[in-house]
């Protein structure tokens, strides 16, 4: 142990020279954030389960994650060492920021991990349940504020989905974007708004200790281990997942698409990968190929309507 | 803003400060067009997105008044005069290193930088302090890049050095 | 067993040789990269946390704590020294600390930094360690229109940098609220000032700002004197440590800014850079020396260091006991402790007393880690001064672009700091205040998004703003720091008070 430290360093220093870079992971995002996180767990579990000898990670934030899609569509054409992370929130931030190069632009791989969002209310909230909520809703929507992530994000696009579904207008919902899950969380913590919509692992250890009372999940089915009712049980029929993926340049042969997937599989499968969820936390939503660009193409559908709903593009 | 008349002593009117002015009302302006094409989303605290933009771009409008009025009587405090020369070498480094890094990678661009910024304070032999400048950023980007994996763009020398 | 049996027992496991030999490491790992203009604590931690997975959990918690601290201190040694503010928490500590290293007074400047981080550390991570329920508890009563309130303090707060006009302290606030607008309004998400240009939707970032408006600005500034600017700095007149005058006027910041620092950074909107603005203008209000301020007063670096530090302690509050991220940095700290199989939340204290009281005593030991590093090295660091000119300035644009490359790969961000470069120089030449941009662009949004969640709350209803008893004592002092000196002066009283309010131009 004594010694450890100093030989990871001397290590690491011996190292270096010679770290070819096999996969290039770009992360639109900054360090510390899920996408990045997504990126380095990557990196480190396909050194470890030996899939590429050297994987880089390239921050490269910004919009949502739009301006590091569009630098990966242009510079990374036609270059199969070269890997996207990305997400659900992506979808919203191309249509809201108009961004000129979206997911059909690069070629989606797998979808490899996601979360459900949670709905919730404070503990001494006069709510209950989701009927108590949607009665609010219905009979004074402006009087429900409802605090989440950033406007057009997964947790606004979950309150158009509910008023929608509630069959109120989504145009009427008051929505009150907070920039982190830290700041939405401690407005809710403080009864500032009625309810709060975020991804079920930032309620959490909130829910268990009983401070927030959770109404709903949106998994279609209902989540192992957590006492709830989904949306659709609730009478609204709704199912999201905010999922993060892993796309390739654009500009691939079919064989070098297929090496790609297949090296991602690989990752999906090993017991590192395993080991990485269960610390994160993480939910295991693996779907690969044509299956996933379907469930895409559904997805980026649906949240242009419900953007379109709520007024946030025209 | 202008680059402004080096004074040393007080005019009457400070031409360049008129200049501030100037800036500071095509500031406003340009706030107010932008503002103007916000469209209003349905919202109950009844201030926009616009509306803060719109607070903004009035009071710059008010300073620019303000400051056409102080420079009018020559309320600026006296200027050091400016050698531009050297302050051009620093900009010049600056451009060079944008315009090298991403396809000569971190050392050679930062490399200039520094021979450039040296070049600035008296230093002009370029052929010493370039390549000081290169050889000191390629020991910044082992130890950023390789260590610490911060993602600094690679070019020919750190790809020289990575196989 | 109590608090203070797991508090004994976890500075017994810190104490540990080999731990202290990481805390040491963790700490100079912290201050080595956090020094670098641009890079952040937040971005500190992230590149360094991956170092940490490879000890036991007790080392690697350890050689984190000591990152953390290292990393909120190591941005004042540039700003003292090179007036480059590695980050928007240490702006305020270049106003005066580098007047004073200037003046050959950098020894004293850095150790009462030094000092004043690990007073404030120390007591606010006790602190953190007995009155966390109690703090955050008030945190939480903290809803839009309370930060509105507060927002609105800290902004008559600001006209104490504004320098000696009026007229351009608020043109350079002005001109930092229209930088702000930039970017995706959060709260529609609408596009503002962006014009189609797609690398400007998220805005200014404050560092690259502050790097440009401070390193390029001076850099092109100094160049631009010739042969007729300043000579070569005298690195130390006088003593490089600390006189007994200087002691005397740095303790009492030390603890104002302990107490202010602290439950600013406890809030999840806080923020540590408006602690430091708030005990900056304290600190002027209250000196007995306010004809220094401005050109090295030393207990405007007393002040803002050590409410620096105490908010860095201070964000652990939310962090542990509600599992509330509040910064990036605390964001990157929460994927760091599920690591060590800690899952911050409420439950935390009653679940997992070791690990918790493991940290805490490890962050005290890096905090004591942090003092025992740096005060030796005053005397090194201050020879930086006297670096040839030439090596000096490439040297700080060298690591002024490091930062903004390293977090940040693009090509136009490097435009952006040359532009804002530019603008700081131009500023200097025609006596604008630098600091009020960086304010303004930090305060400006904070203030917008507060107002507008508070009145959607509301329904429209401007009424709340005032009703809140905290909003209301908020603005009354607000409002009684503007008045109050106002009217002393109407009266012809106090002298000291009439150099403290700007000039009228």
């Amino acid at each position: 142990m004594k010694h450890f430290l100093m030989t990871t360093v001397l290590s690491a220093v011996l190292a270096f020279p010679a770290f070819a870079a096999d996969y290039t992971i770009v992360a639109p995002a900054n360090p510390g954030g899920g996408w990045d996180q997504t990126a380095r767990s990557m990196q480190t579990v396909m050194q470890q389960a030996g899939i590429s000898g050297n994987v880089q990670v390239q921050n490269v934030p910004g919009a949502g994650g739009t301006i590091g899609l569009a630098q990966f569509a242009s510079q990374g054409n036609g270059n199969p060492n070269t890997l996207l992370v990305g997400g659900y929130v992506m979808v919203g931030a191309i249509l809201t920021n108009h961004s000129p190069v979206t997911l059909r632009d690069v070629e989606p791989i797998a979808r490899l991990t996601g979360e459900y969002e949670a709905i919730v209310v404070p503990a001494s909230s006069p709510i209950q349940n989701m009927a108590d909520l949607v009665a609010a809703l219905k009979k004074d929507p402006g009087s429900v504020s409802w605090g989440g992530g950033s406007a057009g994000g997964t947790d606004h696009i979950m309150a158009g989905l509910i008023a929608k579904a509630a069959g109120v207008d989504p145009k009427a919902i008051n929505y009150i974007a907070f920039s982190g899950g830290g700041e939405a969380l401690a407005a809710i913590l403080g009864a500032q708004v009625t309810a709060g919509i975020s991804g079920y692992g930032e309620f959490e250890s909130q829910i268990k200790s009983g401070t927030l009372r959770l109404l709903a999940v949106s998994s279609a089915e209902r989540l192992p281990g957590v006492d709830a009712p989904t949306l659709k049980e609730a009478g609204l029929d709704i199912a999201v997942q905010n999922w993060r993926m892993v796309a390739a340049a654009p500009g691939l042969s079919a064989e070098q698409k297929a090496a790609v997937s297949a090296d991602i599989e690989k990752l999906v499968k090993s017991p590192q990968w395993a080991e990485v969820l269960k610390t994160k936390g993480w939910q295991d939503t693996y779907l690969a190929g044509d299956a996933f660009k379907a469930q895409l193409d559904k997805d980026i559908a649906a949240t242009e309507t419900v953007l379109k709903d709520i007024g946030l593009v025209q | 803003m202008s680059r402004g008349v080096p004074s040393s002593t007080r005019p009457k009117a400070d031409k360049a400060a008129f200049g501030i002015a100037i800036f500071l009302a095509a500031l406003a302006a340009l706030i107010f067009w932008d503002a103007s094409r916000l469209t209003a989303v349905a919202n109950y605290s009844r201030i926009g997105p616009a509306t803060i933009p719109i607070v903004i771009a009035t009071c710059l409008l008010g300073l620019a008044v303000w400051t056409a009025i102080a420079a009018r009587a020559g309320d600026f405090p006296a200027r050091e005069r400016q050698q531009i020369a050297p302050a051009a070498w620093v900009v010049g480094g600056l451009v060079l290193q944008m315009l090298c890094l991403k396809t000569l990678g971190f050392s050679i661009a930062t490399g200039l930088l520094f021979a450039m910024t040296a070049a600035a304070f008296g230093k002009r032999k370029l052929y010493i302090t370039i390549p000081l400048g290169i050889v000191l950023c390629l020991a910044i980007w082992l130890l950023f890049a390789g260590l610490l994996q911060l993602s600094l763009p690679a070019g020919p020398l750190e790809h020289l050095l990575r196989r | 067993m109590s608090t203070f049996e797991f508090l004994l027992q976890g500075l017994l496991v810190a104490m540990q040789p080999m731990n202290l030999v990481y805390a040491l490491i963790g700490v100079t790992l912290g201050t080595a990269v956090g020094v670098l203009p641009g890079i952040g604590p937040a971005l500190t931690v992230a590149l360094l946390l991956p170092v940490t997975y490879r000890l036991d959990p007790g080392g690697s918690l350890i050689m984190f704590a000591g990152i953390y601290y290292g990393g909120m201190y190591g941005g004042s040694t540039t700003s003292i020294l090179l007036n480059t503010p590695g980050e928007s928490s240490s702006i305020v500590t270049a106003l005066e600390g580098n007047k004073m290293a200037r003046a050959g007074r950098g020894g004293p400047a850095l150790a009462t930094a030094a000092i004043g981080s690990f007073v404030a550390g120390l007591i606010a991570t006790i602190g953190l360690a007995f009155i966390a329920p109690a703090i955050v508890k008030l945190a939480l009563v903290f809803g839009p229109r309370e930060y509105f309130a507060l927002m609105v303090l800290a902004f008559v707060t600001v006209s104490s940098a504004f320098g000696d006009s009026t007229l351009r302290g608020l043109t350079s606030l002005f001109l930092g609220f229209a930088l702000a607008i930039i970017g995706i309004d959060q709260l529609t998400g609408q596009t503002r000032m962006s014009f189609g240009v797609p690398d400007l939707l998220d805005g200014v970032e404050v560092t690259t700002l502050a790097v440009a408006m401070f390193a390029i600005g001076e850099t092109l500034y100094i160049a631009a004197q010739g042969d007729q600017g300043p000579e070569k700095v005298e690195a130390v007149r006088g003593s490089v440590w600390m006189t007994a005058q200087d002691w005397a006027r740095s303790w009492k910041p030390w603890l104002r800014g302990t107490v202010i620092g602290f439950p600013i950074g406890a809030m999840p909107a806080g923020g540590a850079e408006i602690g430091t603005f708030l005990s900056y203008a304290t600190e002027k209000r209250l000196t007995k020396h306010p004809e220094e301020f401005g050109h090295g007063a030393i207990e405007g670096v007393a002040g803002p260091e050590a409410a620096n530090n105490a908010s860095a302690a201070g964000t652990l509050v939310p962090l542990l006991t509600l599992g509330l991220p509040t910064t990036a940095t605390a964001a990157i700290m929460l994927a760091g402790f599920q690591q060590y199989g800690l899952q911050p939340g409420p439950l935390l204290f009653a679940t997992n007393p070791q690990l918790v009281w493991g940290l805490i005593a490890s962050l005290l030991i890096a905090n004591f880690m942090l003092l025992v590093l740096n005060l030796p090295l005053v005397g090194l660091w201050v020879k930086l001064l006297t670096i040839p000119r030439p090596w000096l300035y490439a040297g700080i644009l060298t690591f002024a672009t490091l930062g903004t490359i390293g977090a940040n790969p693009s090509v136009f961000e490097l435009g952006m700091l040359l532009a804002f470069g530019l603008m700081g120089y131009l500023m200097r030449v025609f006596g604008y205040p630098i600091a009020p941009v960086v304010v303004g662009l930090i305060l400006g949004p904070l203030a917008e998004q507060q107002l507008r969640r508070a009145l959607a709350i509301s329904q429209g209803d401007p009424s709340v703003l005032f009703t809140s008893p905290i909003a209301a004592v908020l603005l009354t002092i607000a409002a009684l720091a503007l008045i109050v000196p106002a009217v002393l002066r109407a009266r012809g009283k106090g002298q000291v008070l009439s150099q403290l309010a700007a000039s009228e131009d």
